[in-house]
């Protein structure tokens, strides 16, 4: 049997069609810092340039083995593209993602986007970053994500203005969030058409640690169900967090897979969604590759468990931090490969 | 004009049901009737405060719900504080308290806050995104008992430690509170802090907890 390419697996698993062995990629964040330090680059760099972005994105999938490329790394694109000034941090001695430091918008009033929001700031240099990284890891799968509507209301307002205009200004809200949502199927439409081979949608902060399950069927749901509606497969959705008790409303947006960080409880919502749902996650970024203490063994025995949590894939629960052990990092990979080789719930092996 | 034990219920009730024109009018009443201020803090605001912790865990009440109880419960503080003699809370602390450089998000910082303030500390607060130098620097100029940091990225998170090790060094009584939700237990004993909760809701729900144990400590 040939093995098949990155790329082949990961799109036969979207497809639930028999794999090789079990895929391990994201949707998310995967820059890390072995591959930007033999490039020769900044981490405070790579967010700007499309040519970096792309090389630092598939060079460190090469050097790890990873079946993805993701770009982009940061979640400041669209706030940035509507005129607010991200930090970037360029004399910091720390790994620091751009981030909004003041927004221009003070009132949920103020938010408007202009029509053409995919052709301005960094969304065009995605879009060239996504078609670069095509070039140069054709065997790779190219994955994008954009956040989703109430998540990415935090990069643009103040994001205690939403929680409590949830029950205070309802209407509002949702006005709000509307006009999130249509934006962010213009910018994710960009990346889809620059070739992204996949997408994940990435809803953060709506997990039951933040808001209830009512608010996320009333107010979260029909967003999500229609950015997803918008998109081609695959298609993935994500949320951090406490996922328990929303788990099976998220199966139910129209999402290809489901992706969920280290609070969620994999046996249960293996039972809650059924095999035939494709489940990916959830290892801590952390604790496994990062944590100064961690072993190898420690690392293989943790992503063990992820598999046997029945994921279909092994994806990290987050960003990866860019700041890796690179011995835990290889050993993931390969305990991925060699103790993913019996079929997953939903996806059977060649 | 209504009784000491109404005025309590209308604050405590006021706070869980994040009506603040009922906790204003309370407080005031509460005032205007010449009881203690700070009885009326602790056992009207803070008990309803704790009320809002349990619901919370409960999986009852969520942040939305707990930040607008917050704002009930700031609008009873405003009226009741100045009229608390200095130091007769008999705590006279202080505390360093931010959002970590990287993270721009402080609403679980703000809630913490709040418990401080409640309680009566001197809060020094640094904002959000705050240079990991600032926090020892804080410390050291105010001679705090305590410094609280929040980080709601693991991509931010790691900077925690290199401040604690920074004041450790310097200080090694200082009192860290970790928070934020990348932020374990496991992660707050490997960092070397005393102290950690682990989301917006969950400080509240941890500092509650250290309220609750103030007013323990009052009523003995």
């Amino acid at each position: 049997m040939a093995e098949l390419t990155p790329k082949e697996r990961v799109m036969r698993m979207f497809n639930k069609e028999p794999v090789d062995t079990m895929p391990f990629f994201s949707g998310m964040g995967m820059v890390l810092m072995p591959a930007i330090t033999q490039l020769g680059y900044q981490f405070a760099k790579v967010h700007t340039n499309a040519e970096m972005m792309a090389k630092a994105a598939v060079t460190t999938s090469e050097m790890f083995g990873f079946d993805s490329v993701v770009v982009p790394f940061d979640m400041t694109v669209e706030s940035q593209a509507v005129g607010n000034e991200i930090s970037l941090y360029e004399d910091s001695m720390d790994i620091l993602y751009p981030t909004i430091p003041e927004k221009i918008w003070q009132t949920m009033d103020d938010v408007e986007f202009p029509d053409n929001i995919a052709e301005m700031g960094r969304v065009p240099m995605v879009c060239e970053a996504i078609r670069k990284a095509k070039e140069l890891a054709p065997d790779r799968a190219i994955g994008s994500w954009v956040l989703g509507p109430f998540t990415m209301a935090g990069q643009l307002l103040e994001l205690d203005l939403l929680l409590k205009g949830v029950f205070k200004q309802k209407k509002k809200v949702e006005e709000v969030l509307d006009k999130i949502t249509d934006m962010l199927i213009k910018v994710s439409g960009a990346y889809k058409a620059a070739g992204a081979d996949y997408m994940t949608l990435r809803e953060m902060a709506t997990g039951t640690d933040l808001i209830s399950p009512k608010t996320w069927k009333e107010m979260i749901k029909p967003r999500v169900m229609r950015i997803l509606e918008s998109w081609e497969s695959p298609k993935v959705l994500h949320i951090c967090g406490a996922t328990d008790l929303i788990i099976p409303m998220m199966n139910d947006c129209g999402a290809d897979a489901l992706s969920v960080d280290i609070k969620n409880n994999l046996t249960e919502t293996r039972e809650k969604v059924g095999d035939d749902v494709l489940v990916l996650g959830n290892f801590d970024v952390f604790a496994l590759p990062c944590k100064e203490e961690t072993t190898v063994e420690e690392a293989v025995a943790g992503i063990k468990t992820n598999i046997d949590g029945k994921v279909d894939a092994v994806w990290p629960g987050c960003d990866l931090w860019p700041d890796i052990k690179e011995d835990n990092m290889r050993a993931i990979v390969e305990t991925v490969r060699e103790y993913g080789k019996p079929a997953s719930p939903a996806v059977g092996r060649l | 004009m209504a009784s000491k034990e109404e005025f309590q219920e209308q604050m405590k009730n006021g706070v869980v049901e994040y009506e603040e024109d009922t906790v204003r009018e309370a407080a005031q009443g509460w005032l205007d009737g010449g009881y203690d201020p700070l009885e009326g803090i602790m056992d009207g605001l803070a008990a309803g405060m704790e009320i809002v912790g349990e619901l919370y865990d409960k999986n009852e009440y969520f942040v939305p719900e707990v930040l607008m109880c917050a704002d009930a419960l700031y609008a009873g503080l405003a009226i009741l504080r100045p009229h608390v003699p200095k130091k007769e809370d008999g705590i006279n602390a202080q505390v360093v308290i931010g959002s970590i450089q990287g993270d721009v998000h402080d609403i679980g910082k703000n809630l913490v806050k709040m418990m401080f303030d409640v309680a009566g500390w001197d809060v020094h607060d640094l904002g959000r995104d705050v240079p990991l130098e600032k926090f020892v620097e804080e410390q050291l100029r105010t001679d705090s008992e305590v410094v609280a940091m929040s980080a709601m990225m693991t991509t931010t998170m790691l900077g925690m430690k290199k401040v604690i090790k920074m004041i450790k060094e310097k200080n090694p009584n200082v009192a860290i509170m970790l928070g934020g939700a990348p932020v374990t237990k496991d992660v707050a004993n490997l960092f070397g802090a005393d102290g950690y909760a682990e989301s917006a809701g969950n400080a509240v729900s941890e500092g509650i907890k250290m309220i609750a144990r103030l007013r323990e400590m009052r009523n003995k």
